[in-house]
């Protein structure tokens, strides 16, 4: 192999080399991103920020930060906060967790993906607390539950109490282990050999409210699963129900309600009066009383409904705390307002559990009316504008058909989404209806206390024909347009320079051949003609083709010099016509008058060109027919126009109408090319006047204006 | 001659891009050959999940699927009354190009309107448990409860434990569900017909959540001294009515009959006399066997009825009701 051929070799895969690695990087970033799980969540926002912000998603719930842990506040039967990478695979999760509400579960998902909302709609795995059997249980969702143990803990699951969970998955072992405030350790095992490798980690409940504190996610080691499985200790081991014993018996309690420790500790008022016989109430005396509800909304008040309506219950004394979705009784005294009451100094107490009631849908126009006051309702409207509450509130206002009300997001979570919202954008919205002037501001008929980011739905963006579009959409019409006409202009432009371009090489040669040619053939005849005798018949038929040699030398000259423009664009229109007219009438005797009118500027090629052109014939048919003795030329630059005269003193001619000759049919095609006014006129004894006028480009005449108001000519115009 | 030539140099010159052409079509044809060929899907979309009643069905589907080369995706509400968020599930899986869909609507007439637009759009759609007022067609077949057979059941059950005489409370009657409308139906008419002494003394629509149940259950139980027993027509209303009796301290005392398996520890523990179960592991099995043969050519379109079964103290152990609530649908 040659030296060369190595060395290119070598280079070529050099180069190739670089440029692989280049591409490869990229590749290789996007493939091991997010690999290592590591994650740490204090929630310190103190409700402020975004859940989005930090990764969070929700698939159902009502989830907020409060007092550095993140709560769901509903009852919702598999509520998912999901976050981290589907590329994790080895990880441990754990924090302190703790259930809000009675007869539900609460824990970890790990290795999950899919999700989506609904109550087992994920493909992942769930450990967790449950208090209705007291029991960290560990299982499989794939769109459905599969539990594979329930282990006892040992003095069960309260409520209101932290645990620390900690779940651990490694290859396809699964590790959970919870610890009691006082050191009781429990822990469930599960090993599947067709098991999901890798997945996002999440919270989860299932029919109560729950929370979390310190969420920390790291990589798990082997070392890792072996000491979580040495601190596993046998009688554990022993309490675990098998895992077959558990999937398929229908007595798994997760399906049913711990009716009888319900009963036993929520014995309701017997008594209690639906939400709208409250309004059959004396007005003016004071009533206590009790209803039953389901709760609707807890901050900034408590709000209950029955199938009957609503009623707001502010500064309620609450023994433990409620939820939404709680069904509780409250007793207080009742006060009467406008469109519903409200329950003052009550005490309210939790009844059941998990028991949510779905909104109303209703339009704006209904709730308009106070008929849904205090109710948890669902409507739809356009966004109109969007303005700052108190604190992290915010304050939409919203046009439905002939109404107009308001949506408040005290919820930072939902604040920042409702944040991002356009105007114009149409939303259904769901919340609490109230007609309080303390909310509505006297402006509205109503306003909707909304309470998680799922209470707010965009169902239709902004139309798409606002201003701010429309002038978006004609500047770019125009941006087109402009381009569009440009390229028309460069690719006439190219055409033109091609034609000129053939002219110059068809005259070189004519001037190469035809005219040497002539020019040798006037030297032969003149040899011949010089050698003739005198007076001779042969010598004057020589003399007279010599004469005709010259005449068609003379021909050939001036087409030479029509169809060689010169350098019409580098020396302007009006230089190049004199040098072509001194060029048709060189060594003759006719006398070039030349004059310049307005103020020359450059002109599309294409109207130069056909003015040159005409010019030439012009002149050339006045040489050739009019015998002048005077040409004059006339350029008059004027504001829209350009306009080309070329007169003579000669013999000129009359009309001939429709039999005008090629020269001038010429003229006017080409006039007619560039929509050009072509007039000539002509009589006996008083010479010939060829006039051409071009209507200039709108480009051109901008440019000129342009250039006037800089130069300050426009003064001139002014003043005449 | 001169085109051949150059035909020959551009050939020869451009190696380099037939080779990327040939390249780019053996990946291309690898990441075909590699790439897992999708397994047709059948969305399965009951009132709600993760209860007895509905868990059954999914085990049913997915000991069919596998027969008919499906797998199926199973989602529903998270709860048994949203009718929007149904909707929004079944438009959903239709917008993902499923190959068929096997829907316990919540509501009938809600649900219409989509089911029509599945099938307008060539997706074969079986309805589990309650007629949607279109007539069986190509495509469109129902696999239902006998909602009469399930009155009968419960008038039959009310009269034995009566003795043929006294008074009843009706409760959680619903017009939205033709299902529900049937079992009303079909409970009074037997109970007229078999049992004259016994008298229908209260009737209470369906609510849809408990603590409403339970309210109306509570001033039934406060305003009507005389009631012997109660029916509760849904799962719902049978809970409500289960607490109710309990707060009163007449569980047991008065009779409670119900409907739909969602309740069964109180058949044990006492208070709850029986319940008309819906066999939704077997609709399931009959719901994804007519999507299977209709997917296959060979469906026989109209209504599979199925029968319901009465639980109660004696018979809550049987095999039976254990083939019924098993709900081992986990195939790993």
């Amino acid at each position: 192999m040659r030296k060369t051929t190595r060395r290119w070799l070598l280079g070529t895969a050099s180069v190739g080399t670089m440029l692989l690695i280049v591409a490869a990087l990229p590749l290789a970033y996007f493939v091991w991103k997010d690999r290592r799980p590591n994650f740490h969540d204090s929630f310190a926002r103190n409700g402020q920020g975004e859940l989005r912000q930090d990764g969070w998603k929700s698939f159902g719930g009502t989830w907020q930060v409060v007092d550095g842990a993140m709560l769901n506040i509903s009852d919702d039967r598999g509520a998912k906060l999901i976050n981290g990478s589907a590329k994790w695979k080895n990880y441990i999760v754990e924090a302190d967790i703790q259930l809000l509400g009675e007869a539900g579960d609460a824990g970890f998902v790990v290795r999950t993906s899919q999700e989506e909302v609904g109550v087992d709609a994920y493909h992942g795995y769930f450990a967790g607390l449950r208090d209705i059997d007291d029991t960290l249980i560990m299982g499989r969702a794939d769109y459905g539950w599969h539990e594979f143990q329930s282990t006892p803990v040992r003095y069960g699951i309260r409520t209101r109490t932290w645990y620390h969970l900690k779940v651990l998955a490694y290859g396809c072992t699964l590790l959970a282990s919870s610890t009691t405030e006082k050191g009781v350790v429990t822990t469930a095992l599960i090993e599947e050999p067709k098991c999901l490798a890798s997945g996002r980690f999440g919270l989860q409940s299932y029919s109560t409210g729950a929370a979390w504190r310190n969420v920390v996610v790291r990589p798990a080691a082997k070392s890792d699963l072996d000491a979580m499985l040495q601190a596993r200790s046998l009688s554990e081991r022993e309490r675990t129900k098998s895992a077959s014993s558990a999937p398929g018996s229908w007595m798994d309690e997760r399906f049913f309600e711990p009716i009888q420790r319900e009963l036993r500790e929520h014995k309701s008022d017997l008594n209690a009066k639906t939400i709208a016989d409250l309004r059959l109430l004396a007005p003016t005396l004071s009533s206590q009383v009790a209803v039953h509800g389901v709760v609707t909304l807890v901050s900034p008040m408590i709000f209950i409904q029955d199938s009957t309506g609503g009623i707001a219950i502010p500064q309620a004394h609450t023994g433990t705390p409620v939820q939404i979705g709680d069904s509780v009784e409250a007793r207080g005294d009742v006060e009467q307002h406008e469109f519903s009451s409200v329950l003052r100094n009550a005490d309210v107490r939790l009844l059941w559990s998990h028991t949510p009631a779905p909104p109303v849908s209703v339009t704006a126009s209904q709730a308009a009316t106070g008929a849904f006051d205090a109710q948890y309702v669902e409507t739809e409207g356009r966004l109109v504008s969007r303005q700052r509450g108190g604190g992290q509130s915010v304050v939409l206002k919203l046009d439905e058909g002939s109404q107009s009300f308001m949506a408040i997001a005290e919820n930072p979570s939902l604040a920042a989404t409702l944040n991002k919202l356009q105007y114009g954008s149409r939303l259904r919205l769901r919340g609490i209806c109230v007609t309080d002037r303390s909310y509505a501001q006297n402006e509205m008929p109503f306003a909707l206390l909304m309470r998680s980011v799922d209470d707010a739905e965009m169902i239709e963006p902004p139309p798409w024909w606002n201003t701010l579009h429309i002038i978006e959409l004609i500047a770019g019409l125009l941006g087109v347009s402009f381009g569009l006409h440009m390229l028309f202009m460069s690719v006439k432009r190219s055409q033109l320079h091609a034609v000129i371009e053939e002219r110059e090489r068809l005259a070189m040669e004519m001037h190469d051949t035809l005219a040497q040619s002539f020019a040798g053939l006037g030297y032969q005849l003149e040899a011949l003609s010089s050698e003739a005798p005198e007076g001779s018949p042969m010598r004057a038929q020589l003399e007279s083709s010599v004469d005709l040699v010259r005449f068609g030398h003379m021909e050939a000259r001036r087409n030479i010099a029509a169809l060689r423009p010169g350098n019409l664009e580098q020396l302007g229109l009006e230089k190049s016509l004199e040098e072509a007219a001194r060029t048709i009438l060189q060594g003759g005797p006719v006398d070039l008058q030349m004059a310049v009118r307005g103020e020359p500027r450059p002109i599309p090629l294409r109207i130069a060109d056909t003015l040159m052109r005409i010019g030439q014939e012009a002149i050339a048919n006045a040489v050739q027919h009019g015998r002048p003795h005077t040409i004059s030329l006339r350029l008059v630059y004027g504001r829209s126009s350009i306009k080309l005269t070329v007169r003579d003193d000669g013999q000129g001619f009359t009309t001939m109408g429709e039999r005008s000759g090629f020269g001038i049919r010429g003229m006017k095609h080409r006039a007619d090319g560039i929509a050009a006014t072509l007039r000539i006129r002509s009589s006996l004894s008083h010479g010939t006047s060829v006039a051409v006028r071009a209507m200039l480009p709108q480009s051109i005449l901008s440019l000129w204006w342009w250039q006037s108001i800089r130069t300050g000519r426009w003064r001139h115009w002014l003043h005449g | 001659m001169r085109r051949r030539v150059l035909t020959r140099a551009l050939v020869k010159k451009a190696w380099w891009l037939w080779g990327g052409v040939a390249g780019v079509l053996c990946i291309l044809a690898a990441v075909a050959a590699l790439y897992p060929r999708r397994v047709p899907t059948i969305a399965v979309i009951p009132r709600t999940c993760g209860t007895y009643l509905w868990e059954a069905e999914h085990t049913g589907v997915e000991r069919v699927a596998p027969r008919y080369g499906l797998s199926v995706y199973w989602n529903a509400p998270m709860r048994e009354d949203d009718v929007q968020g149904q909707i929004a599930i079944l438009d959903r899986e239709l917008k993902r190009k499923v190959q068929g869909v096997i829907l316990s609507p919540v509501e009938a007439l809600p649900l219409r309107t989509s089911v029509y637009r599945a099938l307008q759009g060539g997706t074969p759609v079986v309805v589990v448990g309650t007629d949607l007022g279109l007539a069986p067609a190509k495509n469109l077949a129902y696999v239902l409860n006998d909602e009469r057979r399930g009155g009968q059941l419960a008038a039959r059950r009310i009269g034995l434990v009566l003795g043929g005489k006294g008074t009843v409370a009706i409760v959680g009657i619903s017009n939205q569900l033709t299902s529900t409308a049937d079992r009303a139906r079909s409970l009074e008419a037997t109970l007229s017909e078999e049992f004259p002494q016994i008298h229908v003394a209260y009737r209470s629509l369906a609510l849809p959540t408990v603590s409403q149940e339970q309210q109306v259950a509570e001033k039934m139980l406060a305003e009507n001294a005389g009631i012997n027993a109660i029916v509760a027509l849904t799962e719902t209303s049978t809970r409500g009515a289960f607490y109710a009796l309990t707060e009163f301290n007449k569980a047991g005392v008065i009779h409670l009959v119900g409907f739909d398996q969602n309740m069964m520890v109180p058949i044990r523990t006492g208070g709850l006399d029986a319940v008309i179960m819906q066999n939704t592991n077997q609709m399931g099995q009959a719901a994804m066997t007519l999507m299977g043969e209709e997917l296959h050519g060979g469906a026989k379109h109209g209504y599979v009825v199925l029968q319901p079964l009465l639980v109660t103290r004696e018979n809550l152990d049987s095999s039976d009701v254990n083939e019924i609530l098993n709900l081992a649908w986990f195939n790993p």
